[in-house]
């Protein structure tokens, strides 16, 4: 955990909003894509855990707006070049945009979130909407990759294989996800209930809230 | 009465209910223990006696009243009712999310909006009282079984609750842990005035509680002093439960086999916080025809040995043989053809639409050759082939890994916590699956925090602390050990023996 995982929720998330208007302002690609890059090297520079996955599904998201721009812009008649630079554009924006977005998710626990809406005295289904929305994503990554070592563990090659037997062994996992999603969501709606979560009274916090956030309780000054 | 149930029948729409009229009363100040099998209906009478049913899980058949110093449960405003009672699911997930130690014990105080000081005055104290300063910062999820459970108890205890409800609170906690936890209830009556706790192993709560109730049949017993009753062998098999303070006398004399598992000078890459390797320079061998009880306090590292030797944490040093052959460079997915592994929550490794499938499957990664229907059967599962292992109860699911460890035809099992042992018809089944690897020349590694079932079934038990294993011998003798009473922990059936004695 690095100091960015203690700063501030709502420092980030506001940071994230307004470097992604910088990207949507900037007139063409080629100022488009050296933000972009810049963007994605902040979160090398930053060591954003799992950097690797998310470039992966980055790539992806390029190709797929890239080339769906691309037909879209011919398909209506225009120049070749200047579709490629429209279409950079725009994947560019969005590569920026998930970049940035990606950056809050990683470094931001549900509790941190919790604690920062709690400090600013957000109503409470404020304050779950926001954790559930950037927790969520991460928890569920995290049990697909459970899900994985479980199938390794009972012997499916799901490494050393073709890349269609990878996608069929990762539809596998599936079933399972879908079992944990569901459990997970019922576990979130059975402790609120439990623990008197009430949308309508303001929740406080345990947490020194400030620009930073207390990651942890510490025993310097022992209250027995 | 501080909780009154009167003629409760609880069911799940078929025909026969689950429990019928149940009847209990509850003073202030007493503490009971309700024992019953797996399956028997604890979980739900509990559920019911905090008013989880029907506030939260509403169930096709509830009858009767549960009251709270004379208040119904089923009617009283859940955020009144869930202040004055704290809860203790069977399945500690239940109640968890992904938030720190810190956030799930604070969880009930801060939605009740406790001013913050007195919120972190209150955690803090729970934290030191129940052992979990060294846990502060850590992600829920990120914590061993037993240690979700202990933080999940200090959440029911962090609203200082009337009434407290745990449904297997010991399950998963090394004996240090189960001592922190009887303290920590013995600690809660300044604020808790009742107690009642689920268990199908008595002896471990003895200390704190009074009385006890039997669910056999669908029916609870008459509330009876505990203390009487736990040298009533015939009470307790008569309810389908092992007796307490009774060892088997089982314990198999193996001559073990050829060497199947070598594990030499390993050294981990996951590291403590001191920068120390969790295992460090350790060995361990496994032989044809051994069950080795692997104990170790909780964190000692025995979960970090056994994904170790299947391949799913990094090694730093060491090496590892499977039947002969180095197996450092071999993936996960081929050494688990020689290691079958049945985990404690068998939701995660399932991934198959039906339960044949899933035996076919651990038939087809190894070298099994019996017939998928025999090998349910065998496991209490004959005419569930076709049922989602996801519809199958967690002991249901529990016996369908101990199928396709046996259907994989793999030469080792790793068994972790089998909680289906701690009943009659689950301690025979365990016990069917270990005399069949057993005799067929295959091996067992059983790691458990249950000191007596280890005590009962293993040939040979190996301690894991301090990074290596400073105790590996006979059982018998492991109990007399320096490593063994450096654990500060109580021999199995101590009591027992020094009656014996």
């Amino acid at each position: 955990m690095s100091r960015l995982h203690d700063l501030n929720f709502f420092v980030k998330l506001g940071g994230a909003f307004a470097l992604m208007i910088v990207a949507w302002l900037a007139p063409d690609w080629r100022w488009d894509i050296p933000f972009a890059a810049l963007v994605l090297a902040l979160l090398w520079v930053t060591r954003v855990p799992k950097l690797g996955g998310y470039l992966k599904g980055a790539g992806l998201l390029t190709l797929m707006v890239i080339v769906s721009w691309m037909i879209n812009l011919l398909l209506q008649g225009i120049a070749p070049l200047d579709a490629l630079a429209i279409a950079a554009k725009m994947a560019a924006r969005l590569v920026a945009t998930t970049a940035l977005f990606y950056f809050v998710m990683e470094t931001s626990t549900p509790g941190a979130i919790l604690a920062a809406c709690s400090a600013a005295r957000l109503p409470a289904v404020a304050t779950l909407v926001l954790s559930l929305l950037f927790g969520i994503i991460p928890m569920l990554r995290d049990e697909f990759e459970r899900i994985a070592d479980a199938q390794r563990a009972r012997g499916m090659e799901i490494d050393d294989v073709s890349f269609l037997k990878k996608l069929r062994f990762a539809l596998a996992r599936g079933v399972p996800l879908l079992v944990q999603a569901i459990r997970t969501a019922h576990a979130i709606s059975f402790s609120l209930t439990l623990y008197g979560f009430d949308l309508s009274r303001k929740r406080t916090t345990w947490r020194d809230v400030g620009l930073m956030v207390e990651p942890r309780m510490t025993w310097k000054d022992p209250i027995r | 009465m501080l909780l009154s149930a009167d003629k409760l029948t609880l069911g799940f729409g078929t025909s026969e209910p689950l429990l019928r009229d149940a009847t209990l009363a509850l003073a202030p100040g007493e503490r009971l223990l309700v024992c019953g099998t797996t399956g028997s209906g604890k979980t739900t009478l509990m559920m019911a006696l905090a008013g989880v049913v029907p506030q939260i899980t509403p169930i096709a058949r509830y009858e009767g009243t549960v009251a709270l110093n004379g208040e119904d449960v089923a009617t009283l405003h859940r955020d009144a009712l869930f202040s004055r009672v704290g809860y203790v699911a069977q399945s500690a997930e239940d109640q968890l999310w992904d938030l720190s130690v810190e956030d799930i014990i604070a969880f009930p105080l801060e939605n009740r909006a406790t001013p913050r000081d007195e919120v972190r005055a209150r955690v803090r104290y729970l934290m030191e009282d129940l052992g979990l300063i060294e846990l502060a910062g850590r992600r829920v999820l990120t914590l061993s079984g037993g240690e979700r459970r202990m933080v999940v108890l200090a959440a029911a205890l962090a609203s200082r609750p009337e009434l407290l409800v745990l449904d297997e609170p010991t399950t998963g906690l090394d004996p240090a842990a189960r001592e922190r936890l009887c303290r920590a209830l013995e600690q809660a009556a300044e604020h808790v005035s009742g107690v009642v706790i689920a268990e199908q192993d008595p002896a471990h709560l003895a200390s704190v509680t009074q009385s006890l109730a039997l669910i056999a049949d669908g029916t609870l017993s008459a509330v009876t002093p505990l203390a009487p009753a736990l040298d009533d062998a015939a009470r307790w098999t008569r309810a389908g439960l092992l007796p307490p303070r009774k060892p088997s006398g089982l314990r198999p004399a193996v001559t073990p086999g050829r060497e199947l598992l070598s594990v030499r000078g390993l050294r981990t890459r996951l590291a403590r916080a001191s920068g120390k390797p969790v295992l460090d320079g350790l060995d361990l061998t496994l032989r044809a025809g051994e069950v080795l009880g692997v104990i170790g306090r909780n964190g000692a590292g025995k979960t970090t040995l056994m994904k170790s030797v299947l391949g799913l944490m990094p090694v730093a040093a060491g090496e590892i043989v499977l039947d002969g052959q180095a197996a450092q460079g071999w993936t996960t997915a081929r050494r688990a053809r020689h290691i079958a592994y049945v985990p404690q929550s068998m939701r995660q490794i399932l991934f198959h639409m039906t339960a044949a499938e899933e035996v076919a499957f651990a038939r087809s990664m190894g070298e099994g050759h019996e017939d998928t229907e025999t090998v349910l059967a065998r496991y209490g599962l004959g005419g569930q082939g076709e049922t989602n292992p996801f519809a199958l109860s967690a002991r249901q699911q529990g016996q369908l890994g101990l199928a396709c460890a046996e259907a994989s035809g793999a030469a080792i099992a790793i068994v972790d916590e089998p909680l289906l042992a701690r009943d009659l018809a689950g301690r025979a089944l365990l016990e069917t699956f270990l005399e069949r690897m057993t005799s067929q020349g295959r091996a067992v590694m059983l790691i458990s925090h249950d000191l007596e079932l280890v005590d009962d079934v293993a040939t040979r038990l190996a301690l894991v602390g301090e990074g290596h294993i400073p105790y590996d011998g006979p059982v018998g003798e492991g109990w007399q050990s320096r490593a063994f009473a450096a654990l500060c922990w109580p021999a199995p059936y101590r009591t027992a023996r020094e009656s014996a004695a």
